[in-house]
């Protein structure tokens, strides 16, 4: 770095103090939270398979025998592949409908009826999965109310097995997911739309912009950044779908589709106390969804879009 | 243009599209039924009898009503003070996030920040990289010996950056002008957030605070990490918990000796789970509204353009 | 009147706590307490706690288990954290190996401690075990199955093929000894009665798969070949080098699986089995509208209790003992085991921990409460209030055994957040006036008894039966390494969660599958599981070879 550049570095920087006095602090603060604890990626290279060593304190150092176990078995990557396929079923359409809804909800005049609704859809977030993924299996069950009516309809002669064949069960996991979480989603959403200037729509509307139009070209790009943002977030994301809704609806003949990631670790990591299968596999994770954020932020910005780092 | 013949525009418009209304209006009903329903058959499971309930097939109304699940919880006295240690760390955890994750988001929001773009990688990574529960629970309990005190639920929750990058979304949404006049003024950055920014951030930190609050109301595993001895410090979730747990092992554990017994299980996994969900969801649901008021309304854009 | 003699009790009772712990001469102290499995906060005002602390000055500070137990523990190891009073669960041995706990064998002896020495004495060759320099240790005096006296089996507790009484019943009170006549009864009934009284169709056998409770699938094949549970292996105990295999790939559990994909066939068993969850499976079951299944008592506790409320006595169930046919097996003949000798809860309970300052005041305080007196406040509560005596009788009244019952009077009346962990004295009270009598209250004929309704006497009355039990032969003699489902096998850990896991996949398919296909699905079955299988039963033969001689070398 030239002299002349690195001077007029500091200089900007005392001159920003007070800028540095609202940021550092937190800067710190992520250092010691978050950084600190780093050091406990090590645990990724030392062989934590026999308990009585572990708990005797003797682990010791076997390379990338982790990463070699995990990567030579096959259901590690049913198991990311699992994950990927949830991840995406469920950022397209958790994405799409709370967009969705958020913008129906928007066009609605009544402030009183606005609020209702949205009080009562954001409520199922709080349910807890085992309820909703109790409920879910009641609805989809042989012979449950979708069923019944799939048949009444006539679209199909025997009851459908929705929850005992495999190829139906990200597609459940997505429904359900959008069921319980569409009201929460929507609120990220709805607060970036007070951020639009209400002049825009009044100049739309003389400009003689329809209902539709005024969506098109206001609304929607009034919550472009918030939504870009989400998504380059989410994408980092992607190997994250979770084990809760997997694990409580799974059920021993979709295994091959509701194994993900997070459960595989559970299985032969954290429950056995393997501590370097589960580092091995959470250092894998961090590195892919570092490689994915920043894919994603790279083109954001090639796109003029905004971008998150 | 006089809003008068604005609303008049408007007005020949809505004759023109009544039909959206109207679907729309249809539409929102049906999500409303579709999302009520699990809600409200949670709170039938919550007030029906508890070995009745096992049998499922509960709609919208108790089968046979009974308080019994909200007794076996309520009746416990500790239950007020893990409420009061929830409520109060879920309002200082709130305004401490507000309070820095704010700040940060203006300054990592302003272009000609030098480190804007160090610091906001830093920031970021967190959110991908996971160290794993060792060596934050040694960190946290031993090198900073927080267990066991109240503090340990506050400091490691004072941040996080998801909300911190929503801000930082909707500052980016204002127009510069504002801090560019309020610079000519003579105003520094602190003063420019104080008085111009963070007034106008009030959807977003109302949204912001909305998330910290329920994540923290809702978070049981600190407790169970750091304070599972302290009966003193049980937070409310944890405590919840562990009372599902508890009728869960109990329901299984007729166990060998009185098996052969009728045995008269006054609670039952189900209800007590379904109480508890409505006991944790109250209260969140009576603050919701003050909150939605900020995000619902962009009351705060008339300054905007003041 | 009533209440002044309250206030008179609760007088004396200020003031005998204001004496007792100096009378004792020790200083309070409060003991931290880890328990390795959930459980609620005692209320404060507990008379038990009370009375513990007036007599010993002990108070407890408790921890139940809320997430993962290994990883908890883990965390403890790890930060030596340890509780005075130690229960690590079922992952005792973590806690154990880890060098948590102190060893007991200094403090328990002959003479020092004669309750806790003549409680253990019996059993000492399978609860004393050798450190790695050859001591003699005894880390943890099991929590539970040391009783006194004849061993009590009323009914069965544990695993068993269970069948709605009025199968039985219509069937005219056959006895049903072999999986043939127990799946025959089911058949022939459901074609009488496809549905019940409400029009709902019966479902003739249900199969649980869910998680942990999938040993409902897995399990059977050991007691079809008259064996108690010893989890996933098969133990030759008349072999003197105790031959152990995993069953499930032998051809011996082939006959099962075969004959579950007939019934399913048949219509007996619904697909939709093993696609639901626990709580799915017991709301069946307390809809009355399964007829049988194999399970273990105390996993389906609570539809019972459903099924007595709503007055559905003859939807609740009996616990059968079927075995092979001997077309199963070669025209062999099986004996049948479900019942087992009691059995110590080996290494389950409190230890000690090294932190703990105080071990000789705990031991001091479980030696006083081995004591007649102080088991029966932990068993039977006070008397006069939680039961009363009647010719030398320990007696409840229905009230007093509803109380039992209810978690929230539990928390103010009784101490089992510390009891149930603590040793403790069961079976038959051997001496003294109250000879005769049940440690328990659970055991006690006339409580058991005096609660049965008349659907169940009459019901017994039809085979001659006074209990339960007597439906499935009495119990054989505990095999000398206890039971195989005890031993861990961590060092297996990989190979054993890949062995249940193909189970899982493959035993459906195979029930569920084409007739015709299903013996070439067996045997791609068997290949697949035979590396799992093979390290598996390889490591629980050598482990089991090696409890043996722990127990016939001591």
């Amino acid at each position: 770095m030239p002299a002349e550049k690195k001077r007029g570095f500091f200089r900007s920087l005392g001159r920003q103090w007070q800028l540095m006095i609202m940021s550092v602090p937190m800067l710190l603060y992520v250092l010691l939270f978050n950084y600190a604890p780093m050091w406990g990626w090590i645990n990724a290279f030392r062989d934590y398979t026999n308990k009585k060593n572990v708990a005797k304190g003797i682990t010791p150092f076997n390379g990338l025998d982790n990463f070699r176990w995990l990567f030579g078995r096959p259901d590690f990557f049913q198991a990311i592949r699992n994950t990927l396929a949830m991840s995406v079923i469920n950022l397209v359409f958790g994405t799409f409908s709370a967009i969705l809804l958020a913008v129906l909800l928007n066009e609605v005049r009544r402030k009183g009826f606005k609020r209702t609704v949205q009080t009562v859809t954001y409520l199922p977030h709080f349910l807890s999965m085992v309820i909703v993924v109790s409920m879910a299996q009641n609805i989809f069950a042989s012979n449950g109310p979708v069923n019944a009516l799939l048949i009444s309809l006539g679209l199909v002669k025997d009851p459908v097995f929705w929850l005992g064949d495999g190829k139906y069960f990200w597609w459940l996991v997505g429904i359900i997911n959008v069921w319980k979480e569409v009201g929460w989603g929507t609120i990220i959403y709805i607060s970036a739309m007070t951020a639009i200037d209400p002049c825009l729509y009044e100049a739309a509307s003389i400009d003689g912009a329809g209902r539709f139009q005024r969506i098109l070209h206001v609304t929607l790009p009034g919550i472009k950044s918030t939504f870009v943002i989400l998504l380059i977030m989410n994408i980092g994301h992607l190997l994250e779908a979770g084990f809760e809704i997997q694990y409580l609806l799974g059920n021993v003949l979709v295994k091959d589709y509701s194994n993900t990631i997070d459960i595989f670790v559970l299985e032969y990591g954290t429950e056995k106390l393997n501590i370097g299968v589960a580092t091995a596999a959470g250092m894998f994770k961090s590195v892919v969804a570092i490689i994915l954020l920043v894919g994603a932020n790279f083109i954001s910005r090639r796109l003029g879009e905004d971008t998150l780092i | 243009m006089t809003s008068a013949a604005v609303k008049q525009v408007q007005r020949k418009r809505m004759h023109r599209d009544r039909v959206f209304p109207i679907v729309n209006t249809i539409l929102l009903c049906l999500l409303m039924f579709v999302t009520l329903y699990p809600v409200i058959n949670t709170v039938a499971y919550s007030f029906n009898d508890g070995t009745d309930a096992v049998r499922g097939g509960i709609g919208l109304w108790p089968r046979v009503f009974s308080l019994k699940s909200y007794e076996a919880i309520m009746a416990d006295k500790a239950v007020y003070q893990a409420a009061w240690i929830s409520a109060s760390k879920t309002v200082l955890i709130t305004l401490l996030n507000l309070f820095w994750t704010g700040m940060l988001a203006f300054a990592l929001s302003r272009k000609e920040y030098v480190l804007r773009k160090f610091i906001t990688t830093v920031m970021v990574l967190t959110m991908y990289i996971n160290a794993g529960l060792i060596p934050t629970y040694l960190l946290i309990s031993k090198t900073l010996g927080l267990s066991k005190s109240y503090w340990v639920y506050i400091i490691p929750s004072m941040f996080s950056c998801f909300n911190m990058i929503v801000i930082r979304t909707y500052i980016a949404g204002l127009p510069d002008a504002l801090v560019e006049s309020a610079r000519i003024d003579g105003a520094g950055d602190i003063r420019v957030y104080w008085q111009i920014i963070f007034p106008l951030c009030t959807p977003v930190l109302a949204t912001v605070a909305l998330f910290v609050a329920v994540g923290s109301w809702n978070s049981w595993f600190d407790t169970h990490l750091y304070c599972a001895g302290q009966k003193q410090l049980h937070s409310l979730q944890y405590l919840l918990k562990m009372k599902l747990a508890t009728t869960q092992a109990s329901a299984n554990a007729a166990k060998t000796s009185a098996d052969a017994l009728k045995t008269t299980t006054l609670t039952t996994p189900i209800t007590i789970r379904a109480a508890i969900t409505v006991i944790s969801t109250v209260p969140i649901l009576v603050v919701y509204p003050f909150l939605q008021k900020y995000f619902v309304t962009g009351m705060a854009l008339g300054s905007v353009k003041g | 009147m009533k209440k002044l003699l309250a206030l008179l009790l609760a007088l004396a009772m200020t003031l005998s706590m204001a004496g007792a712990v100096f009378a004792e001469g020790q200083e309070p102290i409060t003991l931290t307490v880890f328990r390795g499995d959930p459980g609620d906060q005692p209320a404060e005002d507990n008379k038990i706690y009370k009375l513990i602390e007036e007599k010993f000055g002990v108070k407890f500070e408790f921890e139940f288990l809320a997430g993962n137990l290994d990883e908890t523990l883990g965390l403890k190891i790890f930060g030596q954290d340890y509780p005075d009073l130690f229960d690590g669960g079922n992952s005792a041995d973590l806690i154990i190996d880890g060098g948590a706990l102190i060893n007991l064998l200094d403090y328990i002896s002959p003479e020092k401690t004669p309750r806790l020495w003549a409680h253990i004495e019996p059993q000492k060759a399978r609860l004393i075990e050798k450190d790695e320099n050859g001591n003699d240790v005894l880390y943890i005096i099991p929590n539970y199955g040391l009783p006194e006296g004849p061993q009590i089996a009323l009914s069965v507790g544990g695993p068993a093929f269970f069948l709605q009484k009025q199968v039985l019943e219509w069937a005219g009170y056959p006895t049903i000894k072999t999986l043939n006549e127990y799946f025959d009864v089911i058949e022939r009934f459901l074609e009488a009665n496809p549905t019940d009284e409400n029009g709902n169709p019966y479902i003739g056998f249900d199969i649980l798969c869910e998680d942990w409770r999938h040993f409902c699938l897995i399990n059977p094949v050991q007691h079809l070949m008259g064996r108690p549970n010893d989890g996933e292996v098969l133990i030759d105990v008349n072999d003197p080098g105790f031959h152990t295999e995993t069953f499930i790939d032998k051809p011996y559990a082939k006959g099962y699986y075969k004959k579950l994909n007939e019934e399913f066939h048949k219509g007996l068993i619904s697909r939709d089995t093993f696609t639901m969850n626990y709580d799915q499976y017991i709301a069946q079951l307390s809809s009355g509208t399964v007829l049988g299944m194999f399970d273990q008592a105390w996993d389906f506790g609570t539809a019972t209790s459903a099924l007595n409320d709503a007055k559905m006595y003859k939807n609740t169930y009996v616990a059968l003992g079927p075995v092979y046919d001997p077309e199963y097996v070669d025209g062999k003949v099986i004996e049948e085991h479900y019942l087992n000798g009691s059995l110590p809860n080996v290494r389950r309970g409190f230890g000690i921990s090294v932190n703990c300052t105080c071990p000789e005041r705990i031991i001091a305080m479980w030696e006083e409460m081995m004591s007649e007196e102080w088991q029966l406040i932990f068993n039977w509560g006070i008397e006069g209030e939680d039961y009363y005596i009647e010719n030398g009788r320990l007696l409840m009244t229905e009230e007093q055994y509803a109380h039992t019952q209810d978690n929230t009077w539990k928390l103010h009346n009784k101490a089992d957040a510390f009891f149930q962990s603590s040793p403790k004295r069961q079976g038959w009270i051997m001496e003294g006036p109250l000879a005769g009598n049940c440690w328990e209250p659970g055991n006690q004929n006339e409580i058991v008894f005096g609660l049965m309704n008349d659907y169940d006497k009459e019901f017994l009355s039809h085979y001659g039966f006074s209990k339960w039990a007597d439906f499935v032969n009495p119990p054989i003699e505990l095999a000398p390494y206890g039971e195989a489902w005890q031993i861990n096998y961590n060092p297996v850990d990989n190979e054993h969660t890949d062995f249940l896991k193909i189970q899982d996949k493959r035993l459906p398919e195979l029930i569920m599958c084409d007739p015709a296909e299903f013996d070439a699905l067996w045997d791609a079955f068997v290949e697949e599981i035979t590396p799992s299988a093979t390290a598996f039963g390889d490591y629980m033969q050598q482990a089991v070879l090696d409890e043996v001689a722990k127990v016939l070398g001591n």
